[in-house]
């Protein structure tokens, strides 16, 4: 049988986000070094075209002070793009590289068996976890195993440092640090309709409605809410009733505004942006693998004290625990597992039944009645004692 | 990755500033260079009294002039980099399925960390284990700790090849191992023993020594083993060894299996799993199962039928294991397919043939008798048995 055939395409499944989260950033340094030229390159063209258009003669210092400033400007042009190239370029482009040469290793792997896949996969677990640890807020965790396993490129720890700086500071109840991000991704967020932005606005407003800052918060509204008129119109009306309730009202919809729970709800929110800016999935890739894992695994015997085995991953305390929120798995055809040596019986190795009914592999069994003088005995039953020539063999079809 | 690897390594070239193979534009700070150069030049005009008009007008041609230049080279990078993503795009077409948020309930998210921790643990990760604890809520006990950093230290010596801390445990478990019928300590002593014979050059005598100190105790059990073991000594040196019927006993996998052993045995007497079962469960997830969970939820949301995240996977779902993951018996009956369970568990028919109760009583004939469907014997219900696997 081909067990070990490598799944390459369901193996892949899982690495999108991998390849895509340094593509994403150099798209971002991509964006930045474009604005930069626009704006430099903009302001150097104006001010040529000035001189060019002005009469000559009238004042050559001037226009030596002119072309000094144009000089200046492309000077530090030139360094900008050059120190970013350096500082985010290059590194962003190395970091693609690796992990596009890492994941052609798998490609070129055949079996699931192969060392190259062990060592493969280990890193796979170790680069999930560091995932996991850091969207559970264990960051020294993730370092750790990042450090320790030398894995740093292949890991988005920056990423992750960054969205957790935004979200302490929503949880410090500030806005400013999101606000900046959504100016940052201005573009990208629009495209996807995404709202956040207003969001954290009208929050910043009802802040001011809760200190009663009555002038600062109808300033706020005109300058901040106003703009997302065509599409907020019903909510921007409703802040400004807001005004007219102090933050102990118990009227509904305005008690809902006024409730603290609204930060959770923002930090929610700006998670499944910059995630889905970032092209990550929502939930941790530790998290799909084991729903899939412990939904190939998990059977009704893991439950039963009789019928559990210790080498059984879902017949684990812990992972039974999580494999109560996946489904059973399923099964077509029969399985036989000797519960003595593990092994699954065939017709080498055929199932033995005791007259009581209890079902070992012939393996096992010929191996016991080698050691008893030709005798065997059930194990769960020490009454069941009988030759092994006593014992009836069984046939799974 | 053949394609977003290519083109990656065009976009490295442009990105770079160097020459680009097939790149029209020159490099951006070629072009920011001429700029400057440019500027000077026409500032060194102005001073020395040369600058005009004209100057000035082909100054602002030159800016606009490099400026296009500039920009065109952008284009090259921007294009570049969109061809990175038309190939990344072409190299995952399936998006990773999106999920309701799993394990959130205390218990579940307690019962994840625990298996975290058990897992830095287990595979010798003791420092990260230890920062983990201190992130986490879950606490370890320390005998626990304790345990795990004796296989730890007993795998990597023997990983080294060095028996010594491995044989002293076979010791004091002697017993435990006698009574799960392991041969581990023979292992152990055959292990050091072919050491000594593939050794450079061979140490026939000690090795000779060896299996008279350490060997011999083990004869009456390893009758066959043993025997081949000092035999194999005949077809010294290595390379006539390796085209003998001994050539097994010179294979690495002598080596690793001996590891694999030690740890099945010294889980198993604190009543663990042989391997670390969170890896296991990320490696059949990560290997296949998803995808195959994924195809089939598709096929029912065509089928426009939805199945419980808690029940039984569909029929179309069914994800092979290799044998080693196959850790239950699973008697699935071959007449209605149904698996069996306490309520219709499998019956053995006098001619030995198995089917589920559920079956037996729709084959069965009045007067209780049954003809098996798998062969021509005829029985009875009364004769058939109840089995347990």
């Amino acid at each position: 049988m081909s067990f070990n055939k490598l799944n390459t395409e369901g193996v892949m499944l899982f690495e999108q986000p991998f390849a895509r989260v340094p593509y994403e950033n150099y798209r971002k340094v991509f964006r930045t070094s474009q604005k930069n030229i626009e704006k430099e390159l903009g302001a150097v063209q104006n001010v040529a075209n000035d001189l060019a258009k002005k009469d000559y003669g009238s004042d050559a210092d001037a226009t030596v002070k002119a072309i000094d400033g144009m000089i200046a400007r492309v000077e530090g042009l030139k360094r900008k793009l050059s120190d970013m190239q350096e500082s985010a370029g290059t590194p962003t482009l190395n970091v693609m590289r690796e992990r596009l040469q890492h994941l052609a290793t798998v490609e070129d792997t055949e079996s699931s068996t192969a060392p190259e896949f062990t060592r493969w996969a280990d890193v796979r677990l170790d680069r999930w976890l560091v995932d996991w640890c850091l969207r559970n807020g264990k960051e020294k965790t993730a370092r750790m195993i990042a450090a320790q396993n030398g894995i740093e490129k292949l890991v988005d720890i920056d990423l992750f440092s960054d969205i957790r700086r935004i979200e302490d500071a929503l949880n410090r109840k500030s806005c400013t640090e999101a606000l900046a991000w959504c100016s940052e991704n201005k573009a990208a967020l629009r495209k996807l309709k995404n709202t956040l932005e207003f969001d954290l606005r009208l929050q910043e407003y009802i802040e001011l409605a809760r200190a009663r800052k009555t002038v600062e918060a109808i300033a706020y509204s005109k300058k901040h809410l106003l703009p997302w008129n065509d599409t907020h119109h019903h909510q921007i009306v409703q802040a400004a009733a807001l005004l007219c309730y102090p933050p102990t009202t118990s009227c509904g919809p305005y008690k809902r505004l006024y409730d603290p729970g609204r930060w959770t709800t923002l930090i929610q929110s700006f998670r499944l942006a910059i995630y889905h800016l970032s092209t990550l999935p929502t939930e941790p890739l530790l998290h799909l693998a084991m729903y899939a894992g412990l939904a190939s695994l998990k059977l009704p015997a893991c439950y039963g004290h009789e019928t559990r085995n210790v080498d059984c991953p879902t017949c684990n305390p812990d992972l039974g625990q999580l494999a109560k929120e996946v489904p059973f798995s399923h099964h077509v055809n029969s399985t036989i597992v000797c519960r003595l040596t593990g092994r699954i019986m065939d017709e080498d190795n055929m199932p033995m039944a005791f007259e009581n009914g209890q079902v070992y592999s012939k393996e096992a069994l010929e191996e016991m009645a080698a050691r008893n003088d030709g005798f065997v005995t059930d194990p769960r039953d020490a009454e069941e004692h009988c030759s092994f020539s006593k014992l009836r063999k069984v046939f799974i079809s | 990755m053949d394609g977003p690897l290519k083109e990656l390594s065009r976009l490295e070239k442009l990105a770079s500033g160097a020459p680009a193979g097939k790149a029209k534009a020159p490099s951006i700070d070629q072009s920011l260079d001429a700029l400057l150069e440019s500027l000077r030049n026409a500032k060194e005009r102005f001073q020395n009294g040369t600058g005009s008009q004209v100057t000035l007008l082909s100054l602002a041609k030159t800016v606009e002039d490099k400026k296009k230049e500039i920009d065109e080279r952008q284009k090259e990078v921007y294009n570049a980099l969109a061809k990175v993503g038309k190939a990344l795009d072409k190299k995952f077409t399936n998006p990773l399925p999106s999920y309701e948020p799993l394990f959130q309930s205390p218990e579940a998210k307690l019962a994840l960390e625990r298996t975290i921790a058990m897992h830095f643990l287990r595979t010798g990760g003791f420092e990260t284990a230890e920062t983990f604890l201190g992130e986490s809520n879950v606490t370890i006990s320390p005998e626990h700790r304790v345990q795990f950093m004796d296989l730890h230290r007993i795998m990597t010596a023997l990983r080294q090849g060095d028996i010594a801390p491995a044989l002293e445990w076979a010791h004091c478990h002697r017993e435990f191992l006698q009574k799960r019928n392991s041969s581990l300590e023979f292992h152990l002593h055959r292990f050091q023993y072919l050491r000594l014979v593939l050794s450079h050059p061979p140490d026939i005598n000690a090795a000779l020594a060896y299996s008279h100190a350490h060997l011999a105790p083990f004869f009456n059990r390893h009758r066959v083993e043993v025997q081949r073991l000092l035999t194999c000594v005949l077809y010294l040196p290595l390379s006539k060894l390796l085209t003998s019927p001994y050539a097994d006993l010179a294979d690495p996998s002598v080596h690793s299996d001996l590891q694999s052993m030690f740890a099945t045995e010294y889980c198993a007497d604190l009543g663990m799993s042989r391997q670390a079962p969170l890896r296991v469960i990320a490696d059949i997830g990560g290997g296949g199962a998803l995808a195959r969970i994924e195809k089939g939820r598709k096929v029912m949301r065509e089928r426009k039928s939805e199945w419980s995240q808690t029940d039984e996977l569909p029929v179309s779902i069914e994800i092979p294991l290799p044998p080693e993951n196959r850790y239950h018996s699973i008697f699935a009956c071959p007449v209605s397919k149904e698996q069996s369970t306490e309520a219709n568990p499998p019956m053995m028919l006098a001619c030995g043939h198995v089917i589920t109760k559920d079956s037996l009583t729709k084959l069965s004939k009045p007067g209780g008798r049954v003809k098996c469907p798998y062969c021509p014997a005829e029985s009875t219900i009364q004769s058939a048995l109840r089995v347990y696997f």
